[in-house]
Formats: structure tokens, C-alpha cells, sequence
């Protein structure tokens, strides 16, 4: 644990440094990835090293690049729709959300209120997923495999409540430009009180055996510091600058669907550390436990489940361009939409935070850390690679 | 000290009963699973738009074993290549009859790659049966249903006018009409004059009227009569027919026709081809008659048509009253035809004006299309009486301007079209001279099996027109005055014997009197084939009281070819189909004897 | 917003407006204006926030249009800055300095729309993409389809038919359309 960076937030040592100079022996280069390292996704970090201090490290990407902005123009509107989801694959209805919600604003279309209950519901449940792969993973970086399995299974079970509601349990595929595909199967409440009960158990055994533990604490506390500054320089949001202390959450800054009618508060911290970050994140899945029950409780049950579009076939939207956000796991996640008059998309530009938090954040806090630590910093950020190259 | 005991709590968790699945082989999905498709090959048409909005191009539309095309039915099945599919489902949400569905089944282990290409209902899978799996959700429609609205005049503004009813759509709603399109193109076949209906519709999408008349043009010389007064049977085999309203395609075709200028029509037909030299002569300027016209000019055939009326048209003008199709409608059809050199002799009649033979003798090929003119009688007691009319007749003189007697009182025998057509052009004539309208229409086919259309019926029922279905008429009252007094009918039990011969059976104690002081027989019509002469009669072959023909419209007699209703039958696009048939075969005739010349 | 849009037109030149929503519009401005425009917003007007830059290719008028997006979170507002360049000539200003985490997007847009802003960190790095030769991909007259049928295979055992002309076929040998 020797050379270990740990009062001094990450990178304020790189600007400083001598160049380094691979030649002088002093240095190692070494990857990071891009195997699967399970929650760090399909990237890699190429670190240099001099002992075990990092001092250099750049974010490669681009082993999932699938094109899909690309592949946006070549379909029609309605097309779009299935292959959104996939940019993003542990959180994906963030990218039918807001798809849809560009799509409707620019053809003019209003998504029925019963509707914009359900893709609240969906986006809360996806949330917790998220958040509990998240939980998993960043106990895994540090060696506690057991959260994983905790985690995973209640995860699991989150699936199989958007199994009988959307059809599917990764790729739900069920928000559509105008609405949703259906409303919710009998007997869902229950199973979802269930599941709820089952979430708030698991995060109380999480908390006992990963919060409170000293080996935890003694790796993250302190470590990968986030300084308040570097929250907007660096394009931060979500739980990385909530750890910080800034109250920012789309859902109230800016509030969509529903949002207005539920009540909570955005969890922040203080410390703006791994720790921080992964404590936040875990009370935030408290936040979206109450926020189902809310939904369940207040929700239409009848009424229309989508606006009547023009036939999706023949669909040409006029020219225009829109934004639309929401407030994902791990932070803001948006849909730059522009039509051109025509059947396709001229473009469509996918803001996924993990864009900034992967690349010119964890490049500047790289720097200084331990090599042990690299993995667990990468994923203190909550970052999914996908949706940086999209 | 709480941070190092705390983690052990994790080991209480020795104690619970495992969370795993037991048997996860087995475990079913839930049931709006999206999983491996299903799909009802007896409903399904083939359409195809399940592969046309397919993003990963899963889906081959493919020929299957024992499905042949047929109206309203491609044949095609789709077949799914696993390979691509991403069980988005939109397939199932755009499919026009809602027989593609998904089960919830999604474990099938194969070690052969190409069995998951298979083709869904066709090739047996064990999920065929499975009750649960994705189905569209209740009022989820990705394409509009509902036609779009056309303007009517309200019955009570029509009766007393010839006016037309329909308006026609504005642009607006011809838009958002020809977007419900899908455009699988399952209609074209059923269009006798296989017409380029989902490309012409798309036309009118873009706005793009001028390439909508070109389309128009390519098939169907008569689209401002067939826009009107069509029998669309294209509309049954449209498929969002099976789930909502088909497309207004009659229509659309006639929006198009009234977007473009006259001049800019004949602009976009074109002139007719270098002169050939050759000679056609065609009897009866009827939609038949100047389709082939058309045709043969275009080529550079020189083309005379011999009409007996005042007027080119046929039985589009003399057999459809004007409120269904204006005649400055069908003059601009035939403007267009006239415009390419056609030379039209009206009010010469073939075996008295010109013979048969001259025609013959002056042409290097002759049109025989001359339509159903002759009224058939029900020769029941009373009919010779004078005030036993035909309906041919009477439409005829209408659209003449002859004047008659309008009686205050009329019963119509038959249920078809042309019963219509006089019973409304009557009952306009009543409102006009007695204020009061009072026609019946007696048919013998009861209403679910009636031969007019279903507006016809309606709109006659709006006119103040009663209609009484399953009447079997027995005889003409004649008062000792010798005026008719009305007509008896019984009540039909069926028309047809067990060999599905022409027998009527009646219910004699269902009798019923209709007081009028005409009655007008709308029972069918034959063709004036008297002008052929003996000698061409006794040459030519016949079928049934008709010429005889090839599947051309050839007759037996080499330079004779005949076209149009009187061969076929009473339906405008299928005599406009006729037309361009003979024309056809008459110009490859031609090249024939072209190159045996050579 | 309104108010904010009439202060701006006094300080600089703008150009076309589009109030998308309340909360959001979008400002064309000249390639020059683009950056003391965004160095105001941000220090003056409170958008602190770069929410993304991208670029969108309108091949047919022969312009990239770049597109930066600012948020201003105390009032909740976005403005989305237009700068349409030439696109045989597409060079930008880069605003690595501004927000360090531009210097990602930019070496972005130089990769897969060919836009360069010099100056901007390890902007010729590759970032997506390796050993690409071709045009910038996500330029509109890349071909993707194109691109897929020359690099890689079908699968055999594929075919479709079009349900009319199917018809036309096989209704004409059955014997007529009658």
C-alpha cells in the first residue's frame, strides 16, 4: 500500500510530473482490459506505471462500437425503437425513454398520462438494477464476491417482475414513441411488494457486510476524491457529483414524467469518495424502492396506453431539432434528436454520462493512485462503456 | 469495532433456504414473454409488412406448399431467421390480421444453425400450441384503421338534383388516406386492370400528382369514371381490410384525377406513336371500345369508333346516372382518348349507317364493344303493358333529356346496381315535378345477398327509397281501366335448386301489393347484337348468348375481336382491362403479319 | 429565456432562433462568435454545463452544423449553440480550455465526421475506431450498407419474395385474372 496517493484527489500531480520516458526502465505500460472484467464493461485502461503508482492513464474504447447513431439514420422512426435499448445494456430504458420523448415532441405527439406513469414505473425499476450491479461490482473490484451473488439475485428478481410486464428482462423494448406497450399483468402489485421487501432486506445485509467494514472502508474512503470544481469542468453528474455535495438530480432539477407528483429528495454525500459514491448510490436505492411504491399506489389503471400515431410505415416527421434528459443511475442521460422533414432521423446523438466519467474524468484521477485501486476507481465512477462509443 | 464484526453477518445467511431455480430448464416465462413466433397461416395474407418494417431484415417472405395466391392473399408466409431476429415484436404489432403472434418459449437447442430459420405455422415447433406469449395489446395499431371521412351531400340536399354526392377528398385528407396505405400491393392483382395502386398512392403521399396521372394512365385510360363509379374490388383485397376500413382507393384515384389540369393530363399522355398505316375500326365507345382505342392509337394505329348514341361512353353515361358520375367527368376520360386522334362518329349506327362488312372491308381489324343495351323483361303477367318499363330505357332517355311521363308512383324489380340507378334517378325526377318521392325496389335476393353495392342500398334507404328484399314478383295489376295499379310479390324461400340452377320457390300465402302506376324491370341486359347481320351471326361462334372469344377477345372470325361488357359481362375496369387485352392482341396480330410480309 | 435571448442579440450577432420549449433553444452563430458567446454564458449567465457537442452533416447544403449544448442548472435552461461550417472546409476552434472534457468530443468529431479543432488534446488519436481508411464514418455519404455488403457475407438459405409480383406470376399461369 506503499505509494499510495490517498489525501490528494487524483491528477493534480499529472500536470506537474516530468514527462515520462518509457526508456529510462523507470516505467511500465500495462493494460487494463479489454477483456470482460465483468462491470468495467468492454474497455481499457492502458496504465503506466512506475513501481505500483500509476502515473499515466488513458482511456481506450471502442471494442463495442456498433454504430448505432449511424445505424439510427437508416431506419425509420418506428424502426429506431428496437435498437435503442441496446446502446446501454445494464439501464436500457433510459435510451427508449428518451428516444420517444424526442420523437414525440418533434411530431407533435403527447404520450397518454397512464403511459408516462408506466415509464416512470420502468425507469425506477431499471434504476435499482443498475444500481444493484453497481453494488455488486464495486464489492467485486475489492475482493467481496459474496454482494455480487446478493446482489445479482435480487437484480434477478427485479427481472422477472420486468419480465411480466414488459415481455423481456433485458431488453424491454416496451417504451414506444407515443406510449407504452401495455399495462401492468394482474397481480403485479404483490410480486412487486415482494421483490421491494426482498431489495430493502439485501440492502440491509449490504450495508452491515460492505458499509460497515473495515477492509471496505480502509480502501475507498478517502480514495478517488472528486473535487467540487471538477463537477461541471468535467461535464460530472448523477451520484459522482451528489457524493460531492451538489443536489443535482435531473428528476428535480428538471422534472419529467411523473416526477412532479412523487415526493423524495436527492441523496447526496459529502466526502465526494469511492466511498461516498457507493454510499450514495445505496441509499438511492432506497429512494427508488419508495418511489415504486408511490407509482403503484397513485398510477391510473385505465386508460389509454398510446397516442394514436400516423402509420408508423409512412411516418415523416418535419424538420427540427430537440434535447431530452433524464436522470439515469449514473447521471444525465439524453437524446439529441434532428429530423429533416424525411421518413429517418437525420441524427441522433446519445449523452451518456459514462461519456465524460470514463474518459477525461478517470484520465484526470488516474494519476497517483495505487494499481489496486485502478479497478475499483473505474468502477466508483458507474460507468457502462457502450454508451461512450455508442 | 462494529466494522469488523459487522461483515461476518453475512455467514447468518447459512441458515435460509436457497433462492435458486430447481429446475431452470424448465422454467416458463412469463406469459407476455416475447419468445418464437406463432402464426396462423390460415389468416395470414402474406402482405408482407411484417418484413417491410423488420429493421434486422429477419424476414423472407416465402412460397409455401399448398397456399396458392388468391384475392386478398399473396400465397407468401414469412419465414424468421433467428439469426437476425431481436424480438422487438413489431412485426406483431403492424401485422394486418393479427395472425402473427409470439409464444413465451425461448430454450430450443439445435445443433444445426439453419433450423433457426423456419417458417413460423408451416414448420411444426412445440410451442405451435402455446397459450401464452406476446400478443399486441388491445387498441395498440401502428397504422390507422379508420378510413378517412368523405364529404356527402345530405339526402335530404340531393333528391332534388342530379348533382354528384360525393365531394371528392381535399389534399389534406387525401393524405392522411393514402398514408394508412401499407403498400404490400395485394389489390394490384385484384384490380382487373392489375392498376399501380400503392405506387399511385404514394403519389398522393408526395404530393406528386403528375406522376400519379402517369401511373393512372399506364393501366387505366378511364380514371376519372373508374375514380367514381368503379366496383373496387381492389378494396377487398386491401389488407387492412381484415382488421379496419379498407383504403379509399377509388377515391384516391379520382383525387388525383382532380388535381391536374385538363391540358396537363393530356400533356402527360403524350401523342399518339408514328403513323403505322394501319386501320382499326371499333363498334361502341364505351370504356371497352376506347380503352382499346387508346391503346391502338398510342401505337400509331389509325382508330375509328362507330357509337349509335349522341355521345361517347357507353353505359358509363347512359347506364349511370349523373349524381354517380358527372358527365363533364367521363368527357374529360374521353378528351383525352379524342386528343390522340381518335376519330369518334356518334349517331351512326352499325348496320343501318355503316354495315358491318364495310367495316371489314375498309380496316385491317375490327372492335366489337358494344355493351348491354337491351333491357331483359320477367315476362309475368301484365309486363307487355306500356307502363312496364325497362330500366336501360328510362336511364337512357334521362341522360338524353327525352322527356316522359315521371309517374307519381313507381316499383322496381331487382336488387342490382342498375336497379338502384333508376330507382334514385326516379325518385329525383318525382321530387323535382311532384314534390313527393315514391318509388319500392323489390328484389329477390334478400338483403345480406344483395347484388348492388352496399352504399347504393344505403343511400337508397336515406333517399326515402324502401327496399323489400326477397320478393319474388308474380304479376302486374291492371286496373279495368287499363291503367297499371301495382305489382304482386311473394315472399322468396330461395332462388337457386339443389343443382345451383335459376328455380325461385316462393311462399304463397307472403303475398304482398305495391301500389304504383309504372314498374320498371332492372333484371339484367343483353347486348343489341342484331347489327351483326345474318351472315356474320351464323360465322361466328357463340357461348351462352354471347360472342364466343379467346383469352385475348379474339372471335372466331380472324379480324373480328370483341371487348367489354358484352363479352364479359357488366363491371367498367374490367371492360377498361378488356380494352387494353384486344388491343394487345390486335397489335401483336399486326406484327405478325408484318413479319410474314417481310 | 426570452429575456435572455434579447440580452444576447445585444451583445453579439446571432442568427437564427428556435425556441424548441421553454427551456430550451437553440442560437445559429457565426464560427468566430462561438466562443466568446459560450465564455459569457458560462461565466455570466450561469451554463456551467456542457451537456454534449456533436455535429449533424447536412451533405445537401454543404454544411456541418456543430452543436453545443450548455445547461444552466439554477434556472434549469438549456441553449444549444449552432455553428454551421463549410464542409469542404469544416475547421473549428477548439474549447478544450473551457471544459477539458471537450477535448473527447472534439477528438470524436475529428474521427468520425472529419471536423479538426487544432490545438485540442491527442485530437489524432484514434478514438472508436482502428485502422479505419475510408471517409469519416458518420458522415451522411458513408454507406454503412454499402460497407456491410462489401466486407462481409450473407448467409446462404435467404430470399424473399414480393407478394405482387408473386401474384402477377403465379395468378397469370393459374389462367387469367378473371
Amino acid at each position: 500500500m506503499t505509494g499510495r496517493a490517498t489525501s490528494s484527489p487524483g491528477g493534480s500531480t499529472a500536470a506537474s510530473s516530468p514527462p515520462i520516458d518509457l526508456s529510462s526502465g523507470k516505467y511500465l505500460k500495462l493494460w487494463q482490459g479489454p477483456q470482460h472484467p465483468g462491470i468495467t464493461g468492454n474497455m481499457s485502461v492502458e496504465l503506466t506505471v512506475c513501481g505500483d503508482e500509476v502515473v499515466e492513464g488513458k482511456t481506450h474504447v471502442g471494442y463495442l462500437h456498433r454504430g448505432f447513431e449511424k445505424l439510427m439514420e437508416r431506419r425509420t422512426f418506428i424502426q429506431v425503437f428496437p435498437i435503442v435499448c441496446r446502446v446501454c445494456v445494464p439501464e436500457p430504458d433510459f435510451n427508449e425513454y428518451c428516444y420517444a420523448a424526442t420523437i414525440e415532441e418533434l411530431a407533435g405527439i403527447e404520450a397518454p398520462e397512464r403511459a408516462l406513469w408506466i415509464r416512470t414505473l420502468i425507469l425506477e425499476m431499471g434504476r435499482i438494477n443498475s444500481y444493484m450491479m453497481y453494488l455488486g461490482g464495486q464489492a467485486g473490484a475489492l475482493g467481496m464476491g459474496v454482494i455480487g451473488q446478493w446482489t445479482t439475485y435480487v437484480r434477478d428478481l427485479m427481472l422477472d417482475r420486468f419480465e411480466e410486464l414488459t415481455g423481456a428482462r433485458i431488453y424491454h423494448m416496451f417504451i414506444l414513441p407515443g406510449g407504452v406497450r401495455d399495462g401492468l399483468p394482474d397481480g403485479f402489485d404483490g410480486r412487486m411488494e415482494e421483490t421491494l421487501r426482498e431489495i430493502e432486506r439485501t440492502l440491509a445485509d449490504v450495508e452491515d457486510v460492505m458499509f460497515h467494514n473495515a477492509v471496505f472502508k480502509k480502501r475507498t474512503k478517502g480514495v478517488g476524491v472528486i473535487p467540487v470544481d471538477l463537477i461541471d469542468r468535467y461535464g460530472v453528474t448523477g451520484p459522482n457529483a451528489r457524493a460531492a455535495g451538489l443536489p443535482n438530480d435531473v428528476r428535480k432539477d428538471h422534472p419529467y414524467l411523473v416526477y412532479p407528483e412523487l415526493t423524495f429528495e436527492p441523496v447526496t454525500g459529502t466526502d465526494s469518495d469511492m466511498y461516498t459514491r457507493a454510499d450514495v448510490r445505496r441509499r438511492d436505492v432506497a429512494v427508488s424502492v419508495d418511489l415504486i411504491r408511490q407509482i403503484i399506489a397513485k398510477m391510473p389503471r385505465t386508460g389509454p396506453l398510446t397516442a394514436k400515431l400516423p402509420n408508423v410505415l409512412h411516418w415523416k416527421i418535419p424538420r427540427g431539432e430537440t434535447y431530452v434528459r433524464g436522470e439515469c443511475s449514473r447521471g444525465e442521460y439524453g437524446y439529441y434528436t434532428v429530423t429533416d422533414g424525411s421518413g429517418h432521423p437525420r441524427r441522433i446523438n446519445v449523452r451518456g454520462p459514462s461519456y465524460t466519467h470514463a474518459m477525461a474524468l478517470l484520465e484526470h484521477l488516474i494519476p497517483g493512485t495505487n494499481i489496486a485501486d485502478v479497478a475499483a476507481l473505474m468502477v466508483s465512477l458507474h460507468t457502462y462503456p457502450p454508451e461512450i462509443e455508442r | 469495532m462494529r466494522d469488523v464484526l459487522s461483515p461476518f453477518l453475512a455467514w447468518k445467511n447459512l441458515f435460509r433456504d436457497p433462492v435458486s431455480i430447481r429446475d431452470p430448464l424448465n422454467r416458463e416465462a412469463a406469459p407476455r414473454y416475447r419468445g418464437f413466433h406463432k402464426n396462423d397461416v390460415e389468416k395470414c395474407i402474406g402482405c408482407g409488412t411484417c418484413e417491410t418494417i423488420c429493421q434486422n431484415g429477419a424476414i423472407d417472405m416465402v412460397p409455401v406448399d399448398g397456399f396458392d395466391p388468391k384475392n386478398g392473399d399473396s400465397g407468401l408466409r414469412p419465414r424468421i431467421d433467428y439469426g437476425r431476429c431481436c424480438w422487438c415484436a413489431l412485426c406483431v404489432d403492424v401485422c394486418m390480421t393479427g395472425s402473427l403472434t409470439m409464444s413465451n418459449a425461448y430454450k430450443w437447442v439445435d445443433a444445426d444453425p439453419d433450423a433457426f430459420r423456419f417458417i413460423p405455422g408451416v414448420d411444426a415447433k412445440s410451442w405451435d400450441g402455446s397459450e401464452h406469449g406476446y400478443v399486441c395489446a388491445e387498441g395498440h395499431h401502428l397504422t390507422a384503421l379508420e378510413r378517412v371521412p368523405m364529404d356527402e351531400m345530405e339526402p335530404e340536399a340531393r333528391i332534388s338534383n342530379f348533382d354528384e354526392i360525393v365531394a371528392g377528398y381535399d389534399v389534406a385528407r387525401a393524405k392522411l388516406e393514402a398514408d394508412r396505405c401499407v403498400s404490400c400491393g395485394l389489390c394490384i392483382a385484384t384490380c382487373p386492370a392489375h392498376m399501380a395502386i400503392p405506387q399511385y398512392i404514394e403519389a398522393v403521399r408526395d404530393g406528386d400528382y403528375e406522376r400519379g396521372v402517369a401511373l393512372l394512365y399506364e393501366t387505366n385510360p378511364f380514371s376519372n369514371t373508374c375514380g367514381r363509379v368503379c366496383t373496387h374490388k381492389c378494396e377487398t383485397a386491401c389488407a387492412v381490410h381484415n382488421e379496419g376500413e379498407a383504403i379509399a382507393i377509388r377515391w384516391l384515384k379520382r383525387h388525383i384525377m382532380d388535381q391536374v389540369p385538363q391540358e396537363k393530363v393530356r400533356e402527360i399522355v403524350g401523342k399518339p406513336g408514328p403513323a403505322t398505316g394501319r386501320k382499326v375500326a371499333i363498334v361502341g365507345a364505351g370504356p371497352a371500345g376506347l380503352t382499346a382505342a387508346f391503346d391502338l392509337a398510342k401505337a400509331g394505329h389509325a382508330v375509328t369508333v362507330y357509337e349509335t348514341r349522341h355521345a361517347a361512353g357507353g353505359m358509363t353515361r347512359y347506364g349511370i346516372p349523373e349524381y354517380r358520375l358527372p358527365y363533364d367527368a367521363l368527357d374529360r376520360d374521353v378528351d383525352v382518348i379524342t386528343s390522340l386522334g381518335v376519330d369518334i362518329r356518334c349517331d351512326t349506327r352499325i348496320g343501318r349507317d355503316v354495315a358491318m362488312a364495310d367495316l371489314h372491308a375498309a380496316n385491317d381489324a375490327v372492335v366489337l364493344a358494344i355493351g348491354l343495351h337491351l333491357g331483359r323483361s320477367t315476362r309475368i303477367p301484365g309486363s307487355e303493358h306500356a307502363q312496364v318499363k325497362k330500366a336501360v330505357d328510362l336511364l337512357r332517355q334521362i341522360t338524353d333529356g327525352e322527356a316522359f311521363d315521371v309517374p307519381k308512383s313507381a316499383v322496381v324489380i331487382g336488387g342490382g346496381n342498375v336497379a338502384m340507378d333508376i330507382a334514385r334517378s326516379l325518385a329525383r325526377l318525382q321530387k323535382q315535378i311532384h314534390g313527393k318521392v315514391d318509388v319500392t325496389v323489390t328484389a329477390l335476393e334478400d338483403l345480406p345477398h344483395f347484388l348492388a353495392d352496399r352504399e347504393e342500398v344505403k343511400e337508397c334507404g336515406e333517399e326515402g327509397i324502401p327496399i323489400f328484399d326477397a320478393r319474388g314478383p308474380q304479376q302486374i295489376v291492371i286496373d279495368d281501366a287499363g291503367r297499371v295499379t301495382g305489382l304482386r310479390t311473394w315472399r322468396v324461400k330461395s332462388i337457386f335448386d339443389d343443382k345451383g340452377r335459376f328455380a325461385p320457390s316462393y311462399d304463397e300465402s307472403d303475398e304482398l301489393f305495391h301500389p304504383a302506376e309504372m314498374v320498371i324491370e332492372a333484371i339484367g341486359q343483353a347486348s343489341d347484337v342484331s347489327l351483326l347481320g345474318e351472315a356474320l351471326t351464323e360465322e361466328l361462334a357463340w357461348n351462352r348468348g354471347r360472342i364466343a372469344i379467346d383469352p385475348d377477345g379474339r372471335t372466331s372470325v380472324p379480324w373480328l375481336w370483341s371487348a367489354g361488357d358484352c363479352v364479359a359481362g357488366p363491371d367498367v375496369v374490367h371492360a377498361v382491362a378488356d380494352g387494353h387485352r384486344v388491343a394487345a392482341s390486335i397489335a401483336a396480330v399486326f406484327a405478325e403479319r408484318s413479319d410474314a410480309r417481310e | 429565456m426570452r429575456t435572455l435571448l434579447e440580452s444576447l442579440k445585444e451583445r453579439f450577432p446571432l442568427g437564427p432562433i428556435t425556441e424548441q420549449r421553454p427551456d430550451l433553444a437553440f442560437v445559429t452563430v457565426e464560427r468566430e462568435t462561438l466562443r466568446p458567446l459560450i465564455v459569457h454564458l458560462r461565466d455570466r449567465e450561469g451554463f456551467t454545463h456542457l451537456v454534449l457537442l456533436t455535429a449533424v452533416d447536412w451533405i445537401e447544403e454543404n454544411l456541418f452544423q456543430l452543436t453545443y449544448l450548455v445547461h444552466d442548472r439554477a434556472n434549469a435552461r438549456d441553449i444549444g449553440l449552432r455553428v454551421m461550417l463549410p464542409r469542404d472546409e469544416p475547421e473549428m476552434e477548439s474549447i478544450h480550455d473551457l471544459w477539458p472534457t471537450a477535448a473527447t468530443y472534439q477528438r470524436e468529431l475529428k474521427e468520425m465526421f472529419g471536423i479538426p479543432f487544432p490545438g485540442s488534446p491527442r485530437l489524432d488519436e484514434e478514438f472508436i475506431l482502428e485502422g479505419w481508411v475510408d471517409i469519416p464514418p458518420y458522415r451522411r455519404d458513408f454507406d454503412t450498407l454499402k460497407f456491410a455488403e462489401e466486407n462481409f457475407e450473407h448467409r446462404a438459405g435467404r430470399g424473399t419474395t414480393d407478394p405482387a409480383t408473386h401474384m402477377r406470376e403465379r395468378m397469370a399461369t393459374q389462367g387469367g385474372s378473371k
